[in-house]
């Protein structure tokens, strides 16, 4: 049996492609029990995402998988799609998978939602008992190289949008989220973008504060949030948290003295100032005040450059995991050629040991429980150490695929029909 | 009557400290707790204060300051009625905060001015001892924590003033995050003020027994009440003015190096006690 992944990605395939071969959940059950179906395939588990359609499949030796695709999802126009397939098979199957799961393989590298799209894939096969022992345990063994990936490096640590950027560094003043205070000052399309970030991370109100009413009821509605009148912004401004900057204005809004005044009046409570106008609309010196934290679009933009570099780092890392990981994997999917020869020789041994245990019992007689017990842990340890050495050697030689190992050891104790 | 005015004086110290609980409790919950009727204690502390003034001005007949027990006492008295005074006309409650443990310290130093006799038994004087250590050191751990907090905040608050947000110190994961850095020093160094102050009271009260009106001039305990002082005064600004995040952090810090300083100056009082 082999392993082989095939399927088409954001890499591969436009995604006028990757549409016309996505598998909704409601096709999902159809579609694996077509693939189990197929001849040469006794495995199967399809992962389908907006980024990638792929088939991760336990295959009979001599079966091609390359054509499984195109006819399990009876796309036309077979040619226009092979130009768009990739197929894996064997350690490369493994490296992609693990790749895939630890998320190296994404359009965001580090992104975390694959790993749970790989996991709903594959609690779906099993409930519809597609996988078998050859795949779940490979399965298995790509989520703990995720697990390991996130754990070792610092893969999926740090924001790489502007947006979440801002949202991260919020984090890393307040902490949790949960009920601080947002002014958007101006009702940009980034300053939504953020906002609707914030709201996701738990912030408790949105307000809105707009030279244009009407926009600002627009956008305090999309967020379930108030509209803070302009003429009021300097009373308004000490209860926020928060404050996303992105007025068209041609001078600072926010100045340094108000802040002062502002911070003051929250008794040292910090402040976040995120400012995505330009010309900006904060003066910069309000940074200068303790408990303030001013940053501007270029600052935020830093920000995500640094955490793409340290995530290309963190990839480079994760690629080093991912490779010994197919190592120790490719081992032990090779070593498995050895299973049939060592159960026949563990039941040879076993026969030997319980043919010598009751002639020797006849000789002597009734013995006593003691004795008894000490004669079965007497050959039973003598049976293991003599078979120690050959199991090990015949791991060995699967392993490294020595044929010639294998077949001294089978001749030595005369396994030959016994497999 | 001199005994009588001492008697007084105790049995102020006793409702004064209703005050100092009301400051204790306050500076743990970081909320105004019982305030109201600690403040009621206070005014009967201070009435039963007066009285044993006035008693013993009759007994030693001559006007109460002619010692340092006698003065501190009435400097106590007088800081009390100020504030008794201050809350009546302007209602200036937060001012209890540092009041209520100040005039509480005063008069318990002043009620320490009278001999007593010796220790019913060794082992109470031993106990007394492991409790002040027990507290000290209950004081010094938190102050440990709250430095430690203090120092990561500034690091923290540098990284994010200077925009070089990239995990911690030394390559280390990212640091907590500055209000959980401030709330952890904060309640640190206020829980170490509790201690600092119940550790205080018992080992004046345990100098005092062990030698008489002595101790007072023990440089150690003089150094400790000294810190226990400042460590009051800060605690009070950063209740009261709002004090937080890097000033709050270098004051910390201040208060913890003065408590280095100070156990410095123990190390010898220490190990003079046991060694007897």
């Amino acid at each position: 049996m082999k392993f082989a992944i095939t399927g088409l990605n954001h890499k591969s395939a436009p995604v006028e492609v990757r549409e016309r071969a996505a598998v909704s959940d409601a096709a999902l059950p159809e579609r694996l029990r077509a693939l189990r179906a197929m001849p040469g395939v006794h495995e199967g588990l399809i992962l389908s995402t907006c980024n990638r359609v792929e088939l991760a499949l336990a295959l009979e030796d001599s079966r091609d998988p390359s054509d499984i695709t195109p006819c399990l999802f009876g796309i036309d126009g077979h040619r226009d799609l092979a130009s768009h397939l990739y197929t894996h098979t064997g350690s490369d199957a493994v490296r992609h998978l693990f790749r895939v799961a630890s998320s190296l393989d994404s359009l965001v590298v580090g992104e975390p939602q694959i790993l749970g799209q790989l996991k709903d894939a594959y609690s779906r096969a099993k409930e519809l008992q597609a996988l078998g022992p050859f795949l779940e345990p490979i399965l298995m063994r790509a989520f703990s190289v995720a697990k390991r990936v996130r754990s070792e490096t610092d893969i999926g640590e740090s924001a790489v949008s502007v947006s979440y950027a801002a949202v991260e560094l919020a984090r890393e003043i307040f902490g949790d989220l949960k009920g601080k205070k947002v002014l958007l000052l101006g009702a940009g399309k980034m300053s939504a973008l953020t906002a609707k970030h914030l709201r996701r991370s738990g912030t408790a109100e949105i307000y809105v504060a707009n030279r244009t009413p009407g926009r600002a009821f627009e956008l305090a509605n999309e967020f379930g949030g108030s509209v803070v009148e302009w003429a009021t912004l300097e009373q308004s401004l000490p209860a926020m948290d928060i404050v996303i900057a992105s007025t068209g204005a041609n001078s600072y809004v926010v100045s340094e003295p108000l802040m002062r005044q502002v911070i003051a009046a929250r008794r040292q409570r910090p402040m976040f100032l995120i400012d995505i106008a330009v010309p900006r609309n904060i003066e910069p010196a309000v940074n200068t005040i303790d408990n303030v934290f001013l940053y501007d679009i270029d600052d935020l933009q830093q920000v995500v450059d640094r955490n793409l570099v340290a995530r290309q780092s963190a990839a480079r890392d994760a690629q080093r995991i991912v490779e010994e990981e197919v190592e120790k994997l490719d081992l032990r999917l090779k070593s498995r050629g050895a299973a049939p020869w060592i159960v026949a020789l563990q039941a040879q041994l076993e026969e030997h040991r319980a043919f010598e245990v009751e002639r020797q019992r006849a000789k002597l007689g009734p013995l006593t429980a003691q004795q008894e017990e000490a004669l079965e842990a007497l050959t039973r340890g003598l049976v293991n150490k003599i078979a120690h050495g050959a199991i090990s050697e015949l791991r060995r030689g699967a392993a490294a695929e020595d044929d010639a190992v294998i077949e001294q050891i089978k001749r030595i104790f005369k396994l030959g029909g016994k497999a | 009557m001199l005994e009588l005015s001492i008697f007084w004086l105790r049995l102020a110290v006793v409702f004064y400290a209703a005050g100092l609980c009301s400051s204790l409790v306050t500076i743990v919950r970081r909320e105004q707790s019982f305030f109201a009727p600690a403040l009621h204690a206070f005014r009967v502390g201070l009435i039963l204060h007066f009285v044993s003034l006035v008693d013993r001005a009759f007994a030693v007949r001559h006007f109460p300051a002619d010692n340092f027990f006698e003065t501190i006492s009435l400097c106590g008295f007088l800081l009390g009625l100020l504030f008794v005074f201050a809350q009546f006309r302007y209602s200036f409650s937060s001012l209890g905060l540092f009041l209520f443990p100040l005039v509480f310290g005063m008069a318990l130093v002043g009620a320490l001015g009278t001999p007593v006799g010796g220790w019913a038994s060794v082992r109470i004087r031993s106990a007394w001892l492991i409790v002040h250590v027990m507290l000290v050191i209950a004081g010094y751990a938190s102050l440990l924590i709250a430095g430690g907090a203090s120092i990561f905040y500034l690091v923290q608050e540098r990284q994010l003033k200077a925009k070089k947000l990239v995990g911690g110190p030394f390559g280390a994961p990212s640091l907590p995050a500055l209000m959980t850095l401030d709330s952890l020093l904060a309640r640190t160094m206020n829980l170490g003020f509790v201690f600092t102050t119940l550790g205080v009271i018992v080992i004046v009260i345990w100098a005092f027994i062990e030698s008489g009106t002595r101790w007072i001039s023990d440089p150690t305990i003089l150094i400790s009440m000294l810190t226990w002082f400042v460590y009051l005064a800060l605690i009070y600004l950063r209740t009261v003015a709002g004090w937080r995040g890097r000033r709050a952090a270098w004051v910390t810090l201040s208060v913890l190096t003065l408590f280095a300083l100070t156990w410095a100056a123990h190390i010898g009082i220490l190990g003079t006690v046991f060694a007897r």
